[in-house]
């Protein structure tokens, strides 16, 4: 099976994370939606789901976003994993091809989180190994989205921002940048939001993910949870217009995974994103024209 | 500083074993306890997990309530989490846990139920396979069709059990009649799930089609596979039995056992 399409589309303006609550209605109404982010693992089988994605395929530009390949883990990457992910991207011709900074399977247990890692040499030197493993296999460049942290390890001396810059320079991948993580992480962990994406180095940013989160009370502080069920918060939607300030007009993914709305909340937010990429374009038009 | 590999061989015992001591060791405490920090990522491996359960087994989880399908599914992540990260195949061996897990094991027909489940979960996603190519039966002579044996798709599940878990399986769909009862003493299922339209559904086959089919997906050629069915069943309809496989288009290839020819794959 393939897709008739002579070369991966292109992604610009802001595009929204496909869950199978959506499938149908995408289907039947054809949302005007400028593009999909779907999640590997959920395609890796055949019937329906694969079905319902080859024509959505058809009619927009897909991005494909992995969860599961643990490019962080010490144990190396599953090769079986990798192969099936290889066999999904080259039947999907994707625009894109993301997956975190993280790690999920240790003893040969995965364990459905993207987990954090300490960042020192030798998890740069282990992240920068399997990364290049997966663009060798994939035969073509991912990029590699920041995670949200809930603890630091004692022994961490790499910033984050500089380790996933060193990343891309060792590596060659891009960059995708999730405004509501470096949020979340920033408010656990006492960092500065705008510090840490002004550390981040722009030129390598592809890709931007907006989300919501949840606040909750543990051991007598509050802690904020990167759970993807409610709109994005006022605080994130500023942290996105310095983002965007700073890094461009870049595709956005507007992201829900817990209490799934209705598409059209989606929509209105995705309309929120591109209000903000827009005025930015203006003022850049504006700025050329003076 | 341990190794990466040790810190994440911590992490895996904190999540999974409640042992919290050397992961803790290696987290920094600032204004909130390592072990409170740990339960945050605990709780999302176990929700997601117990979530991605429910979804693949929602006829057990009504049949035990949901609070106890918690606790069991709690219990079956500790001592079997998953190790492939598509969650649609986690938790092929629900059944086997179920059938040896104490607080449930006076509900005898709870494990083959959770085998149905898992059978329409794993037809739902099977890899799709290509039809049978006529072409590939004309080439073979009639007189060695004995020896036929044939490859099937593998979004095709059989499944029989002595308690009637298909009757179970319908008193327990959303739409049911709540009111309605299953007679735990009547026959026995002997079931074929595959796709139709893409989704995944079962049917009852008499018990000499089931067995002319068992022994054909198990790799037995027509003659041995008939022979199964004439045993469950004197009067079967050989011609008919062939030409009603060919038309489910469950076959995806036939070849000639006997000549060590198996079908490819």
């Amino acid at each position: 099976m393939s897709v008739d399409t002579a070369s991966p589309a292109t992604l610009a303006g802001v595009g929204i994370g496909l869950r199978a609550r959506h499938l149908e209605e995408v289907l039947a109404a054809h949302p005007p939606v400028p593009w999909f982010e779907v999640h590997a693992e959920n395609y890796m089988g055949g019937g329906m789901t694969r079905r319902a994605l080859e024509e959505i395929r058809r009619s927009y530009p897909i991005s494909l976003h992995g969860v599961g390949l643990s490019l962080g883990s010490a144990d190396g990457v599953d090769r079986q994993h990798l192969r099936r992910l290889r066999a999904l991207v080259e039947w999907l011709d994707p625009a894109m091809v993301s997956e975190h900074l993280s790690w999920s399977s240790t003893g040969g247990v995965y364990l459905n989180h993207l987990l954090p890692l300490p960042y020192t040499e030798e998890s740069c030197g282990t992240m920068c190994r399997h990364i290049d493993q997966a663009q060798g296999v994939l035969g073509r460049r991912i990029l590699i989205e920041n995670p949200s942290s809930y603890l630091r390890f004692r022994h961490s001396p790499i910033p984050e921002p500089e380790f996933l810059a060193e990343l891309a320079h060792r590596t060659g991948c891009g960059l995708l940048c999730d405004v509501n993580n470096i949020y979340v992480t920033a408010q656990n962990l006492g960092l500065d939001p705008v510090v840490y994406l002004d550390a981040l180095p722009s030129a390598l940013v592809e890709e931007v993910h907006l989300a919501g989160h949840a606040r909750n009370d543990a051991g007598g502080r509050t802690i904020l949870i990167d759970d993807h069920g409610s709109p994005v918060s006022l605080e994130v939607w500023n942290l996105y217009r310095h983002a965007v300030a700073r890094l461009g007009s870049l595709p956005t993914l507007i992201e829900w995974d817990t209490d799934i709305p209705p598409l059209a909340v989606l929509q209105d937010e995705a309309g929120r994103a591109e209000r903000i990429l827009g005025g930015r374009l203006l003022t850049g038009l504006h700025a050329s024209a003076a | 500083m341990p190794a990466l590999r040790e810190v994440q061989a911590a992490f895996r015992d904190a999540l999974l074993g409640g042992d919290d001591s050397l992961a803790a060791a290696a987290i920094a405490s600032d204004g909130m306890r390592p072990d409170a920090r740990l339960r945050i990522y605990r709780h999302h491996v176990f929700a997601t997990l117990t979530a991605a359960l429910k979804a693949t087994y929602p006829v057990v989880c009504r049949l035990v309530d949901e609070r106890f399908f918690d606790y069991a599914a709690d219990c079956y992540i500790r001592a079997r989490p998953p190790s492939v990260p598509c969650l649609f195949e986690y938790g092929g061996d629900l059944s086997e846990f179920l059938g040896a897990f104490g607080p449930c094991r006076h509900l005898a027909y709870l494990p083959d139920v959770a085998r149905l489940e898992w059978a329409l979960n794993a037809v739902a996603h099977a890899e799709d396979a290509p039809r049978l190519d006529p072409a590939r039966l004309h080439a073979i002579p009639q007189q060695a069709y004995p020896g036929l044996a044939f490859r099937f798709d593998p979004a095709f599940r059989l499944l029989s059990s002595p308690w009637p878990i298909d009757r179970i399986w319908w008193a327990h769909q959303p739409s049911a009649d709540p009111d309605s009862t299953v007679d735990l003493g009547a026959a026995g299922a002997a079931l074929e799930i595959r796709r139709v339209g893409g989704d995944p559904v079962f049917r009852s086959l008499d018990a000499a089609t089931h067995a002319f089919r068992r022994a054909l997906v198990e790799g037995c050629c027509l003659e041995a596979a008939t022979t199964d069915a004439f045993v469950a069943d004197p009067g079967f309809d050989l011609t008919g039995a062939v030409r009603s496989l060919l038309a489910d288009r469950v076959v995806t290839d036939v070849a000639l056992a006997t000549l060590g020819d198996h079908p490819e794959g």
